[in-house]
């Protein structure tokens, strides 16, 4: 395509720009690409997201739908032109003060959305707000801390005063990370490039399975105008196979004469900057010949293996055994028995991976969004063919991740174009490239049979289940690890069997999703308890209580805990399930019904019974500044903020003294991967180490015993133990080898066993605590849901935060709210946001938090993880409420209205 | 690719014919955008309308209003007078995308995009809506339900293209009103839809009525044997259970992931029933 280019002025955020712009070109790249005005996203290209909201003379437009040229005489107003002489709007400040920002991606759009509902409506009651905020998606928050800073921005509130030091464990401080994003300033993956980026098309398979070959790509490239360079798996100079789990390893990143799944990259082409545009992909010299694909796992075991070495598509069995689990069942009083399965489920997250490359001498450099940095720096060199201290990769702002972004993308592709051509490139992925591309949650398809006793203690449970994990290996192992052991919910259960298999399909690769697996099993468990405590006769909170793990008591693995947290959560729940036990039986007369349903969780946070070390270095400065190497990558859940937390309070050092640095792999040591809900925990304790170990260091340099406290100031510290004033100079120090005249590096490793093949051992040192509430109603002519309210209680141990341990909650209910009522992954159907729905505004209801601190000495100051718990109760809360409403119960998800009413008519039938 | 602004609908008559290629008209550019971005299509020729006069115009005319193939939702829906004589219209279009999308998307847009599962059709349809078609042979009235010709396809000949939308008067008593299924709370794609537009006479019996179903058949249906199960009734729970019933017979869906062929004949008749009971609401004043 080419197209006559018309000169249009106009105005953006009060500044006069005259720019050449054809017909079609969409304000969102004209912001982006030619006026550097990045704060304005760019989601979905298809109106589906509203992350590109603007204002256009006031009012609210999807900057990607907008031709350019149409904005000639108007007024457009970005982000970037909310704040004035550098201060922060009332809109702005109310979205940090609420923690209404957390990965920040959607917060512009949200912003400008909510900028043009405050022009008219300075003081909007929620619903309006609900409203006018519609049309923008959001992936982390669960949304209610947004309509809470909407309706408060008018109230302007003053700055909250600096937390003072040692007070910042426990304070609800604003996250450090957030007035950039709400400025719009923040740079995401896809925010900055290199001038004369070369930019990277990737050739993707459109089938699920096929054998491919290339036609003359020499003379494609040569006929083709901008392209700059063409590379196939023949031009990847090392191992051209990665995976997240080393001996798993089996993806390349360019396939190899067979693509096994659609969307399978296959081919690079680098476009000359400016050539994208006019690209046509579909003429580039590939033919395909589409063969057999095996989509269902029980068709898979009996199909042609996908990977020779394995047989049955079988990647992995998972197993925890113990007791005698078949006489247990036999001898019961009462047996619930049942079947669910699970859909794939599409992380989501509004940002699409993006990033570019560059060569720095002899080293590449790769900025990106991820939640794994060194794991991308070490598999990138692999297929690379560098040591790794020849890649660095910079982590960017991610744009939300919740486990996609843990495996490699866009990083060995932009690398390889930069490491062949010596020339900067950069690579966007289009929503439907990282819809098609990137990894899932697992489908499941699991039985399970528990029984009780007569007094309603569980006796016995056995469980299976099969896990489609798609074509490559990615997080498959960690999946059927983690289920068998966590399957049995945070309840005691003396004899015990669980099987998962992850099975090999020509699917989309299912990967890590928050939970590794423990959400799909969960809600197979607690569907059953439901079933059991009615079986019983016993309400199904006491139910619940009667069965939960006390301190002391041994898990399937056989593990014996201490600072057990699910009796202090259900016991919290007392009141608020009496109330909506009365609020259910109070239901008007017609066809909508009311229900209530509780669920449980417990989660081991960190590895499985591997090692997942976090190393924290903090260093003071000559200057007397204290710099954090925070590695944590923060995808929105708040490491930043956290981490420096700990790392203040166990220094001794005003939280807002401290400078944060990273994650880069060349400037801070690795904090592992942001997965398994290990950051708070495991990076946690290794900052309190570094921070208690530079502490020390000051203080034997000053010969001051502990309890003094320290003042960093201009060139000195200052230490005072109540007896005197001690002052260090710091300028008479020695700078080490990173530039600090103080400095500590401390690593904490979880201390866990492997398990033997009966599972047995200690496969996580900390674990976290949690269960839900759901209210709802169903409106049973047409099988709708409609939730009412929400309550959460979550163990943490210590919140070190609470108003982003909130946004974790409320975030993870919204994605089990979708893995519920609507979210179902299909390829080649639903790879775009339109078709593939998540929860909006209208679908997240009111949530109460309760937060509980049953401190576990393992963690810092006594944290345990959270992220993942919070998601795992709601859908089987969700569930069980349906059935409480309906007498139905819903045994595939998600539960779509159609399924809600089919499940009404075989009850009835 | 090609991309002209039209200064008339003589102009744009005459660039849609000359191209032998395809063509798409852009109006609010909501679909076409999208589709030319995602390389659904790759038109030889685009031609803006928005700059004719008129198209960005709502008139009165003959008791009724004609609206513009421009007018976006956001302007459609600060009509008073269209939002008092066709609310069910008005809250048709207002349910396309978000208010982003509000800002941009059109009726006519939304009718030639020819989506089965269009929101403002099946009002339209109920209404007795006539779209006046501006080509090469002139001008032509058509009424909206032969528009649509199948999914993403119309029964517009070649260089023609809509220039506005006539929504009729109506006599007193009247009234319209238009539901649709999603599973989400907003911002989705109708998984059914219904349109019901009638007239209620002084001593409460129907004595007019148009019954019109989106997302069960290729192109919005019109259900002659529901309005006939409303006219002469009261609108009692008789008259609406055979109503129900008639648009359920007449559902012909297709099972995809967004719902089975049972659920949506059933929830065809549910929301039928619903809006012709708000619609009566409304009728009754």
């Amino acid at each position: 395509m080419s197209f006559d280019t018309r000169p249009a002025a106009f105005t953006v955020n009060g500044r006069q720009v005259e720019i050449e712009a054809a017909p079609t070109e969409r304000l969102s790249h004209l912001l982006r690409e030619r006026l550097g005005l990045t704060g304005t996203k760019v989601g979905c290209d298809a109106g589906d997201c509203g992350a590109c909201t603007v204002l256009v003379d006031g009012m609210p437009q999807c900057a990607c739908l907008m031709p350019a040229a149409r904005v000639a005489g108007r007024q457009v107003t970005t982000v970037e032109g909310l704040a004035s002489d550098g201060r922060l709007s009332a809109l702005q400040a109310a979205f940090l003060r609420h923690g209404a920002a957390q990965c920040g991606i959607c917060t512009p759009g949200m912003l400008m959305a909510a900028a043009a509902l405050l022009s008219v409506n300075p003081r909007p009651a929620p619903a309006e707000a609900e409203a006018a905020l519609g049309g923008v998606l959001c992936r982390c928050t669960g949304y209610r801390k947004i309509v809470a800073a909407v309706c408060d921005a008018w109230a302007d509130a003053p700055r909250p005063a600096p937390v003072p030091a040692g007070r910042a464990v426990g304070a609800p401080v604003a996250r450090l990370d957030g007035p950039p994003k709400v400025t719009g300033a923040d740079v995401f993956g896809a925010d900055r490039w290199p001038a004369g980026a070369l930019w990277v098309h990737v050739i993707r398979s459109p089938h699920h399975h096929a054998d491919f070959s290339f036609g003359d790509l020499a003379a494609w490239q040569a006929a083709t105008p901008g392209v700059a360079a063409v590379f196939t798996a023949a031009d990847i100079p090392g191992r051209n196979a990665f995976g997240v789990i080393p001996p798993f390893a089996d993806q390349p990143a360019l396939a190899v004469d067979a693509a096994r799944f659609r969307g399978e990259a296959v081919a690079l082409v680098a476009l000359e900057p400016g050539a994208a545009e006019d690209f046509d992909a579909t003429a580039f010299p590939v033919t395909w010949e589409e063969l057999p694909a095996a989509l269902d796992p029980e068709a898979a075991k009996s199909a042609p293996a996908i990977h020779p070495a394995r047989p049955g598509n079988l990647l992995i069995r998972g197993l925890v055994r113990r007791g005698d689990p078949d006489a247990a069942l036999a001898a019961a009083a009462h047996v619930a028995e049942g079947a669910i399965e699970t859909a794939y489920v599409e992380h989501a997250y509004i940002e699409p991976e993006a990033g570019c490359a560059y060569m720095d001498g002899e080293t590449l450099v790769i900025h990106t969004c991820t939640q794994a940095p060194h794991m991308d720096r070490d598999d990138t060199a692999v297929m690379l063919g560098l040591p790794p201290e020849r890649v660095r990769i910079v982590a960017t702002s991610t744009g939300g991740g919740f486990g996609s972004k843990l495996d490699i993308s866009i990083q060995p592709l932009v690398g390889l174009v930069t490491l062949k051509t010596g020339r900067p490139a950069r690579i966007v992925y289009t929503r439907g490239d990282s819809m098609r591309s990137t990894t899932k949650r697992h489908p499941a398809r699991m039985r399970a049979r528990i029984g009780t006793d007569a007094a309603g203690r569980v006796t016995g449970q056995v469980f299976d289940g099969d896990f489609n994990t798609g074509a490559y290996a990615s997080w498959g192992p960690t999946v059927a690890n983690r289920v068998p052991v966590h399957a049995s919910g945070p309840y005691s259960v003396p004899n015990y069997r669980a099987e998962a298999r992850a099975i090999h399909t020509n699917g989309p690769i299912a990967g890590a999703f928050r939970g590794f697996g423990v959400p799909q099993a969960t809600i197979m468990q607690e569907v059953l308890y439901d079933q059991l405590a009615a079986d019983a006769g016993i309400d199904r909170l006491a139910f619940r209580q009667l069965n939960a793990l006390t301190d002391g008591e041994s898990t399937v693995c056989g593990q014996r805990l201490s600072a057990v947290g699910i009796g202090a959560c259900l016991a919290a729940l007392e009141g608020p399930w009496s109330e909506a036990l009365a609020w259910a039986a109070d239901a008007p007369a017609g066809p909508v019904t009311r229900g209530v349903g509780i669920a449980s969780c417990w989660y081991g946070c960190g590895n499985t019974a591997l090692p997942n070390p976090s190393t924290i270095r903090i260093g003071v400065t000559a200057a007397g500044e204290v710099v954090l190497h925070q590695g944590a990558a923060d995808i929105g859940q708040g490491a930043n903020t956290v981490i420096a937390q700990i790392a203040a309070d166990a220094l001794g050092v005003a939280l807002g003294a401290i400078r944060l640095v990273g994650p880069d792999t060349a400037f801070t040591p690795d904090a592992g991967k942001t997965s398994a809900s290990r950051q708070t925990y495991v990076s946690g304790r290794a900052a309190e180490a570094a921070g208690r170990a530079l502490r020390s260091a000051i203080l034997r340099h000053a010969n001051v015993a502990e309890g003094a406290s320290l003042g960093f100031g201009q060139g000195t510290i200052v230490i005072d133990d109540g007896a005197a004033r001690h002052v260090i100079d710091l300028a008479a120090l020695a700078e080490g080898r990173d530039g600090y005249v103080f400095a500590a590096e401390e690593t904490y490793d979880p201390p866990t066993t492997a398990l033997d093949a009966d599972g047995q051992g200690t496969p996580y040192a900390v674990y976290g605590y949690g269960a839900q509430i759901v209210e709802l109603s169903v409106d049973t002519r047409l099988g709708t849901v409609k939730l009412h309210r929400i309550t959460a209680a979550h163990d943490l141990g210590r919140v070190i935060n609470p108003v982003l341990a909130e946004g974790q909650i409320e975030g993870g209910i919204a994605q089990g709210i979708g893995l519920a009522l609507m979210e179902d992954y299909v390829p080649g159907r639903t790879e775009n946001l339109h078709d593939y729905l998540i929860p909006t505004f209208g679908d997240v209801p009111e949530i109460h938090h309760i937060l509980i601190e049953k401190p576990d000495p393992e963690g810092p100051f006594g944290a345990k993880g959270l992220g993942e718990h919070v998601l795992i109760p709601t859908a089987p809360a969700i569930l069980n409420a349906i059935r409480h409403a309906t007498g139905a119960l819903v045994t595939r998800l998600p539960a779509t209205p159609d399924r809600v009413l089919a499940a009404i008519r075989s009850k009835g039938a | 690719m090609r991309f002209e602004v039209a200064a008339s609908v003589a102009e744009a008559v005459r660039m849609l014919a000359a191209e032998p290629g395809t063509t798409r008209v852009l109006a609010g550019g909501t679909d076409v955008l999208v589709q030319l971005r995602s390389g659904l299509v790759e038109p030889d020729l685009v031609v803006d309308i928005k700059r004719i006069d008129g198209m960005r115009e709502i008139r009165a005319e003959d008791g009724g209003f004609r609206i513009g193939a421009a007018v976006s939702g956001a302007e459609l829906g600060e009509d008073a007078g269209v939002r008092a004589l066709w609310p069910g219209v008005v809250e048709g279009m207002e349910l396309i995308g978000s208010t982003q999308v509000q800002g941009r998307a059109t009726l006519a847009g939304n009718l030639c995009n020819a989506s089965p599962a269009a929101d403002s059709v099946p009002a339209m349809v109920a209404a007795d809506a006539v779209a006046r078609v501006a080509g090469p042979a002139g001008e032509r009235d058509v009424p909206v339900a032969q528009i649509p010709a199948g999914p993403g396809k119309t029964t517009l000949a070649k260089g023609e293209f809509i220039v506005s939308i006539f929504l009729p008067a109506r006599p007193a008593g009247s009234a319209d009103a238009y539901l649709r299924f999603i599973p989400r709370t907003e911002m989705d794609i109708a998984v059914c839809s219904a349109g019901v537009s009638l007239t209620i006479g002084g001593d409460g019996t129907c004595t007019a009525a148009r019954v019109a179903l989106g997302a069960v058949a290729p192109t919005v249906l019109l259900v002659p044997d529901a309005a006939a199960a409303l006219i002469g009734s009261k609108l009692d729970d008789a008259a609406l259970d055979a109503l129900a019933a008639a648009c359920s017979a007449a559902a012909k869906p297709i099972d995809d992931k967004r719902g089975t062929v049972a659920f949506r004949k059933k929830v065809a008749g549910v929301l039928a029933r619903r809006a012709a009971v708000i619609a009566a609401e409304r009728a009754r004043g």
